[in-house]
Formats: structure tokens, sequence, C-alpha cells
């Protein structure tokens, strides 16, 4: 088992999740159209690009925006679940001597121990708590499916398995292969749900950005553009 | 499929057709019809399949349902913060939902869209500035009044506010005619007292041509005579166009795109016939924002310009109090604390922040301008915005919108709102006259007709 999974399984993942990201981001912006969009996308890069890079840039700071500073605990609760979210898959140690056997790449940093349990602890914690405030806050509550559930679970999952075959609580190779399961069904789910974020997100952003900076007074020379 | 004779699908194309609307006092029967209008669940998911794509699409989809968009929306504070009042509630049920049913919604359903997409919504786009993913849902739901406009789901006023720019290519019954003769009338009532003055009509290659709001012609002259006194002030070489001087559109309240096309049409062939050096419009939000921002893409022009560089009047008068043109006297300056109220149409929406306060700075002595808060590109919709003014069905969920802005005005201080914009202008006479605070408000050119200096040359002999 944990040698299909870590095997052909694995590439199958690993596969569908690059392909599947890369197929969202080439339908994403084949699907932008400059008339029913009413942004002229391409008469103005140097402007769509600025307006591009100010939208993403302000909201990956922590408190880089208004609608940040306004909501201080989910900003912090939201950086410390994706910044987990992001880094310990991409620079676990362990990831990267697999990542050189089954692929011959590594990024040449990892992260230390201490940092990624913190991290991957980070992750566990905010999970909860965004749980909760879905429970507890009516106005997230009204919004709130399984479907959120679901992605919440479904990403926590390896973290959570992760982490009990880090400890070796009970049987290590049980955690290991369940651990392995989670983030190889992770991987797949991305494409097909609203975890395809991980790359819409940015072009969201982008696209908002863009219509800011071309068509919504970015490029009025008086303007010091949008105060996100 | 059966329609009403007032509630249908076909969008008003003659002044007979607006008359019989406009005879059915408050759309009592208009309103009547639609509780049995069918919907065209064909054309209604054909026209999404055709014109909902990649952005709106992703919107839809990747909303993380995170709620942070929540406090961001001035109807959801003011309404007890409701959770049907949540911006991505408010789209996901609608939208959202037909897109989810492949556009097989009923009657009813139809009607809660329509009172979502016009009393729930101001179209001030300040929610898309709190959202994580950058999601803006005024745009969407601009998008869903289109789709609403097509079914005939529209309230009565805004189907006569397109039609009306349909049938007069002006948001009012105002014919050419009119106009000349209102713009002669103005002229007239002020050359004794400004030397020189006239409203020069169809002047080609001015280095300005004025393009204004209908109201100000049917209900507002004195605007159109300001305008005219203060670019005589300045010495402009302006003009006025007798065909495509409308700037505003009801039509992008409605969704009915087809009319914007016609209405912004209209103003650009002007603009190409008379090839001024730039067009300055009225102290108007929205037509700033029908004939300048969006306008062009209606128009299909692919640089997403006008014909020819457009300014905001706000602009315009910044620009000539900074080169001198329009010169204050100091001792007439406003001398009491006043505030401004920032259109969402061109502040937020076309970044003109800067530029207005650029203006106060000249016309208030200094420590009188007291900022509402939140402002700029964060400020709350005066209430009234995106048709919400004009919709007599929707009036009691308006009312209580202005106290948003009410309780705004209060906390400054202030006792006097500049509001270079209709709509605002509107909802702001609406809120003092609902709820008696004892504020005034004012457009800028009868401030600055208090305060210009005016030249010799210009000041009647006598």
């Amino acid at each position: 088992m944990y040698d299909f999974l870590t095997g052909p399984m694995f590439y199958l993942a690993f596969c569908v999740f690059i392909i599947g990201l890369l197929v969202r981001i080439v339908l994403y912006i084949r699907g932008l159209d400059w008339k029913l969009d009413r942004v002229a996308y391409s008469a103005f890069p140097a402007a769509g690009f600025k307006g591009a890079f100010r939208s993403i840039l302000y909201w990956v700071l922590p408190f880089g925006t208004r609608s940040w500073r306004t909501q201080p605990f989910m900003t912090v609760v939201f950086f410390v679940f994706h910044l987990g979210a992001v880094l310990v898959p991409l620079f676990l140690l362990a990831h990267n001597l697999i990542l050189e056997e089954k692929l011959g790449v590594s990024w040449g940093v990892t992260l230390p121990q201490l940092l990624a349990d913190v991290l991957s602890w980070g992750v566990i914690v905010t999970t909860l708590l965004l749980a909760l405030r879905r429970v507890a806050l009516p106005e997230v509550r009204i919004l709130t499916t399984a479907y959120d559930y679901l992605i919440l679970a479904v990403t926590a999952a390896p973290f959570i398995t992760g982490l009990a075959a880090r400890y070796a609580v009970t049987d290590y190779q049980l955690w290991a292969t369940l651990h392995v399961l989670f983030g190889e069904l992770l991987m797949i789910l991305v494409p097909f749900t609203k975890l395809s974020h991980i790359v819409l997100f940015f072009m969201s952003r982008a696209q908002l950005g863009m219509d800011y900076g071309i068509k919504r007074g970015g490029m009025n020379p008086r303007s010091k553009g949008l105060a996100w | 499929m059966p329609e009403g004779t007032l509630c249908n699908k076909k969008p008003i194309k003659t002044e007979e057709d607006l008359r019989q609307l406009l005879a059915d006092t408050g759309g009592k029967e208009y309103y009547k019809q639609m509780k049995v209008l069918e919907v065209d669940r064909k054309l209604l998911w054909d026209t999404i399949q055709k014109t909902c794509k990649s952005r709106i699409r992703t919107w839809l989809e990747i909303c993380a349902h995170c709620g942070m968009c929540a406090d961001s929306c001035f109807l959801y504070r003011i309404n007890d913060c409701d959770p049907k009042q949540v911006p991505a509630y408010k789209i996901q049920s609608t939208l959202g939902e037909i897109v989810r049913r492949k556009g097989r919604v009923d009657n009813a359903f139809m009607h809660m869209a329509m009172e979502t997409a016009w009393a729930k919504c101001t179209c001030c786009n300040r929610c898309g500035m709190y959202c994580p993913h950058g999601i803006d849902m005024g745009v969407m739901f601009g998008y869903l009044r289109g789709l609403l406009y097509a079914q005939g789901f529209v309230p009565w006023e805004l189907k006569i506010g397109a039609g009306m720019h349909r049938v007069y290519r002006a948001q009012m019954d105002v014919t050419q005619e009119d106009w000349v003769e209102t713009c002669e009338w103005m002229a007239e009532e002020n050359e004794e007292d400004y030397v020189g003055l006239t409203i020069p009509f169809d002047k080609k290659d001015a280095d300005i041509m004025y393009t204004v709001n209908a109201r100000e012609v049917k209900h507002y002259p004195e605007d159109l005579a300001e305008a005219a006194i203060l670019f005589h002030i300045a010495g402009e070489n302006w003009t006025v166009p007798s065909e495509g001087w409308e700037q505003t559109s009801l039509s992008m309240f409605a969704g009915d795109w087809e009319a914007c096309a016609l209405q912004v049409k209209s103003v650009y062939d002007a603009m190409e016939r008379l090839m001024p050096k730039r067009m300055v419009g009225t102290e108007c939000g929205h037509a700033h924002r029908a004939t300048v921002i969006e306008g062009p893409y209606w128009a299909g022009r692919k640089d997403g310009r006008p014909p020819v560089p457009c300014m905001h009047y706000v602009e315009w008068v910044a620009e000539a109090l900074r080169t001198g043109k329009l010169k204050i006297d100091p001792k007439k300056r406003i001398k009491e604390p006043v505030t401004l109220q920032d259109s969402c149409n061109y502040i937020r929406n076309h970044g003109l922040r800067e530029i207005t306060r650029e203006i106060m700075s000249y016309i208030v002595e200094p420590g009188y301008f007291i900022e509402m808060n939140p402002n700029g590109d964060h400020n709350y919709c005066c209430g009234g915005g995106g048709g919400f003014n004009g919709i007599g069905l929707f009036r009691p969920q308006r009312n209580k919108a202005l106290i948003t802005k009410r309780d705004q005005i209060l906390s400054t201080g202030a006792k006097l709102v500049i509001a270079p914009c209709h709509n605002c202008w509107d909802a702001i006479r609406d809120l003092e006259e609902e709820y008696r605070v004892g504020i005034k408000w004012s457009f800028l050119k009868p401030l600055l007709i208090q305060m210009v200096e005016v030249p010799d040359h210009i000041q009647p002999k006598e």
C-alpha cells in the first residue's frame, strides 16, 4: 500500500495537481473578455501590470489592506493558516527528500524542525478557529455549506496525520500511510474544487487589479492608486 | 409566452409606449402584471452561457464564504447586520443560484432577485475592496440587473428611464429643442451680469465640449447658467453639442445594455463631429461612470477610452483653480465646518479622491474642512446610488439606507455638505427632508460662483 501510494499514486496526484492548475490558469485567461468584462486588458499592459501587482501585493501582506486591518482576528487566523499550508508542504525536510528522490529536484532550503512543527500546529489550530467562526458568526454561518467544512477537513487531514506520524503517536507506518494518502487526495482535489484558489486567487486579484489599474482610475496621473 | 401589456420583456421603443407606461401611476398595473410574468428560462440560460465567462464564474466558484465582505456593506450594517444582507449571500442566492440551476427559476425567484439587485445593492463596489479574492459583487449585481431586465423584471421607473434614453437620448423627455431653448434662455438671463456670456452651440475644435444631466435642463436650468458663467470667467473656449449633450444613463441602472450603447454613442458622435480637445461633464457621478468609464466598452471601443479625453467637473475645477483660471477671493472662502461627499462612481471607481481634496484646499478656509469617516476610496454610498433614489417600490428600504450617510455627516459636526454628484445631492436632500437634521448641501458650482473673482472685462459697466 505504502509503496503504491509513494510510487504510481504519487506521480498521478502530482500530475493532476500541476496539470490541473495549469489548465485552470489557461481557462481563466482564455475566458477573460475585454468587452464583457469591460476592461481593456491588452490595450495598456503597463498600467494593467501595475494594477495587478498592487492588488496582489497589498493582499499578501498581513494588515496590508484596510480589510485586513479592520478584521484583525480573521487576519491573524488567515495568515497563520496559509503560512503553514503553503510552507510546510513545500519546505519540510522530509518532503524535500521525497521530491529529490521522485523528481530529482529540491529547493535547497528546508524548514528547521521546530518551525515546521509550529507551522503545522498553526494550521490545525486555525482550522479549528475557522470552523468555529463558521458556527459562531451569523454573517459567516449563512454562507456556510457542508462543502466548506469538507474543504477545511481535506486541507487539515494531511497536517493531522503528518503530525501524528511525526510524533509516532501509535503506529508510525499507519499514520505515514494515511498522511501520504490524504496529501495525494488533497492534490487531486485541488484543481476541481474551491482549492483551485491556490492559483485562481492570483488570477482573480490580478484581474480586479487590472480593472482598477486600467479602467477605474489607475491611469489618472494625479491619482496615487486605489487605497487597498 | 404570454406577456403583460406594460410589464414584458420588450424594451420601450416609442413615445406611445412611454406614455402608456407613465400613465400607470406608480407602476400599479405594471407590478400586477409582473406577478404573472413568465421566465424565459432558455433565454436566461443561453445568455449566461454566452456572457458569464471566467471572471464572474470564478468569482462565484472560489468565494470562500468567509463573510469578510459583510461589514463592508453599508446596507448590511444599517439593517441591523441582517445576515441576508451579506454581499456574498446576496449574490450567491441570486446570480449564483440562477447559474447553479442553469436558469431554471420561477417568477417568485425573479421577484426576490429583483428586490435584491435594486434594493439591497447600489453597485457602489465597496465590497470588492474588502474581499481577499477580489470578488467585486457590485460588478456582478450590474450583470444580474442585465439578466433581470431582459426578462422584464425591472423596477417601473427604470424601465421608463431606459425607455427615455431609447426614445429621447436623454433620461427624461427633453427634446433637442428644449435643450437649445433652455441654454439660450439661461444665457439671456445672465448676459447682463456677465458681459459677453454665451452658451456656444456646436463650435468645432473647441477646447472643451460640455455635457450635462437632463435634470439640469428640465428642473435646474440655473446649473447650466452657473457652468456657463464659470467657463466664461475662466476664459475657456468651450461649446455644447446640440445633439449628444446628455451624459447620464438610467439604462445603466436598469441593465439595458443596448440602450446604454445607443445613449453613449450619441455623445461620442458629438465628440467626433465637433472634435473638441476634451470633454467636461457636469457634477454627476453615474453620468461620468456611464460616459467615460463604462461607455467606451458599450460602444465597442477596444482601448476602453472615449474618442477624446474626458474629465469630470471636479477635474476641471481643480485644474482651473490650480492654473489660476479661476481665482478664489480669500475673504469669501467657506468659513464654517464643511464636509465632502465622495461619489462612488468617480472616487472609488475613477481615482479622483486627491482631486476633490485639492478643490477643498482652495475653497475652504484652512481648519474648516472635516473628512467623513470612512472617506475617499472607502467612502459609503450616499444611500441612493445605482438607481435606488428613483424607485418608488423600494422607497422604505432607501430611506433606511440614508441613515448611514446621515450619521456619517452628523458625526463630522459640519452643517454644510459639498456633494458634486446628482445622485448624492438628491440622497442628502432626501435625508434632510426625511430626518430633519438641519444640514445644507450643495454642488460646487453655486459655491464657486459666490467666491470666484470676476475679471473686470466681464463685470457690467454700471
